[in-house]
């Protein structure tokens, strides 16, 4: 049994086909990291799982259950967008309310653990409107996390946040999830953060479903490659260039080459023409190289 | 990978939800300052109505009192679906029109601060949500009824107003327009559930249903018809000094089906809708 289990989910909004026959599955317990450009179809297909829209096709499964199912609702924590929090109230009534609407017997106590959990203990008394951008997505998580849910969807909780407040999301999800025993969906731009934490992954692109893999397959998948500098890079490039298919100057300033056997294949053709390299390393791509080369494969980049 | 803990699903009954949905209305409508406000324009606008009726004209010119007697400020003396004078106007229903205005406010804020969205992720259904609010907004326009009487009896007492009524016919009144309270609050939100991505539109239509103004345009072509108690405003009209308990059955009757009417209609709209 998968947490979600999704199979050919239509979804138009008038004459615009946001999900175009989407397929997705989620393994209990799994981080799952949503990816896909803006207007892919992520938040539609995370706002059907949560209930909020209907789809015109498709099944959805949650634990085996219908997703609209009452008692399998009961245990999803959602953060769609923003939290729903009334902004003159502190964050201690928004979660009281919040309590209180899911019936919980001990609601003080269950206020404090996920406050606890998400480092804002502190801020308890603080009116929701004076919060920052980044506390009121950790409170949009402790609300999530009342009743104990056993599914969290996150709808891009790291966007906005500094390098601080990202750093304490990604400590926040992964207790979430070691705590909470937590199946945990985030959808996210930011592939760098979302590679730390994730441990399955799924790329959505024009409403359907392109890729989905397990961390270690992304490992597996991701080409590595050689960066190195000398004292004439235009020369080495061109140089490079002519032997291999893929080379490229990257943003700090190493040229890299992707389809090298051995760096010493690399070494050696330099200095057969007079290079010599300063520096060089074997690397391997990341998420958002994985991700970029996967879309420019899929054309339409 | 599974999970090491056992998963286990409860459906969460009827009570339970609709206690805690009614629990977190309730706690909103005590703390918002909209709704102490709400109470004291009730209060004041009889106090007002009846103070100025009989007041000297511009050139000191004595006028005839809208109202020889106090409780006509509660209700009329017979029901009078149509509408002559806009003094005639003047009673207990204009609460039904500020009403209206309080909870289109009260579920306007709903959807915009993402409070329902919060609500219909989780076990909440919408049937609940449609009685939770139609509840709420039931009660606060029946305090908003008992803040009208205050202000109206004060005035009555500060004005030197009579008092002789037919204490009988004056309480199936009161109750009859606190009951058609129940009626109305389901319309209000049926009205909000329909317009609820335009603010204004949920506030206008809900002052339109409010005044009567489909009623009393009914009853100008057709005449003072009874049949017009089947509506909310006929009802409400309905319920005036000359009432007696077959008029608060009839209230009773008419704000009930209404209620039943307009939340089964809410809920399949919430349900086929989709939130945003």
């Amino acid at each position: 049994m998968n947490a979600i289990e999704i199979k050919n989910l239509t979804k138009n909004f008038g004459s615009k086909q946001a999900l175009k026959g989407l397929n997705m599955t989620v393994p209990i317990g799994a981080i799952y990291g949503f990816i896909g450009e803006n207007g892919s179809g992520k938040s539609t297909t995370e706002k059907i799982i949560c209930g909020l829209i209907h789809p015109n096709g498709g099944t959805v499964k949650l634990y085996g259950r219908n997703h609209t199912d009452a008692d399998v609702r009961a245990k999803i924590g959602v953060l769609i967008e923003a939290p729903g929090c009334f902004q003159n109230y502190s964050v201690w009534n928004n979660m009281m309310l919040q309590a209180a609407n899911l019936g919980i017997r001990d609601p003080e106590k269950a206020v404090v653990n996920a406050l606890k959990t998400v480092r804002m203990e502190g801020a308890a008394t603080n009116k929701y409107k004076n919060c920052s951008l980044g506390m009121k997505q950790r409170i949009g998580i402790a609300m999530a996390l009342l009743g104990g849910p056993t599914l969290l969807v996150l709808d891009e909780p790291i966007n906005g946040l500094d390098a601080d407040g990202m750093r304490i999301m990604r400590e926040v999800l992964v207790e979430i999830t070691q705590k909470y025993h937590c199946t945990v969906v985030i959808s996210s731009h930011i592939l760098g953060e979302l590679e730390k934490i994730a441990t399955h992954y799924g790329i959505v692109r024009g409403g359907k479903m392109i890729k989905e893999m397990t961390a270690a397959e992304l490992e597996a998948g991701c080409r590595t490659y050689v960066a190195l500098k000398t004292r004439d890079m235009s020369r080495t490039k061109a140089l490079l260039s002519c032997k291999y298919s893929r080379v490229e100057e990257d943003e700090s300033g190493y040229i890299r080459v992707y389809d090298a056997k051995e760096p010493e294949e690399i070494v050696t053709h330099l200095y057969e023409n007079g290079i010599l390299i300063s520096e060089i390393k074997t690397a391997k791509i990341g998420l958002e190289e994985y991700y970029i080369d996967l879309m420019n494969e899929k054309g339409g980049r | 990978m599974t999970a090491s803990h056992e998963l286990k699903f409860e459906s969460p009954s009827f009570t339970k939800r609709l206690k805690g949905m009614l629990g977190v209305d309730f706690y909103r409508l005590f703390h918002t300052p909209m709704f102490y406000i709400f109470l004291a324009i009730a209060a004041i606008i009889p106090a007002m109505v009846l103070s100025m009726t009989g007041m000297p004209g511009p050139n000191g010119e004595v006028t005839e009192p809208l109202f020889t007697n106090t409780w006509q400020i509660i209700a009329a003396d017979t029901p009078l679906y149509v509408v002559s004078d806009i003094g005639e106007y003047a009673n207990m229903n204009m609460v039904f029109i500020f009403g209206g205005i309080m909870v289109s406010i009260f579920i306007g804020h709903d959807y915009k601060s993402g409070y329902v969205k919060q609500l219909f992720t989780t076990h909440a259904k919408k049937q609940d949500y449609m009685m939770s609010k139609t509840l709420v907004s039931a009660f606060s326009m029946a305090c908003m009824c008992v803040t009208y009487i205050i202000g109206g009896v004060a005035a009555g007492i500060l004005s030197g107003t009579s008092f002789d009524v037919n204490v009988g016919s004056l309480i199936c009144a009161i109750i009859g327009k606190m009951i058609m309270s129940l009626g109305w609050a389901s319309l209000y939100t049926f009205l909000n559930i329909i317009f609820r991505r335009y603010f204004g539109v949920s506030i206008v239509s809900c002052f339109f249903f409010g005044t009567g103004i489909l009623i009393i345009g009914a009853a100008a072509i057709f005449g003072n018809s009874s049949i017009l108690n089947i509506f909310l405003y006929g009802s409400s009209v309905y319920a005036c000094l000359s009432g007696n308990i077959l008029t608060l059955l009839m209230c009773i009757v008419c704000s009930v089906a209404w209620t039943i009417i307009y939340n089964v209609i809410g809920t399949i709209v919430l349900y086929k809708s989709d939130v945003y």
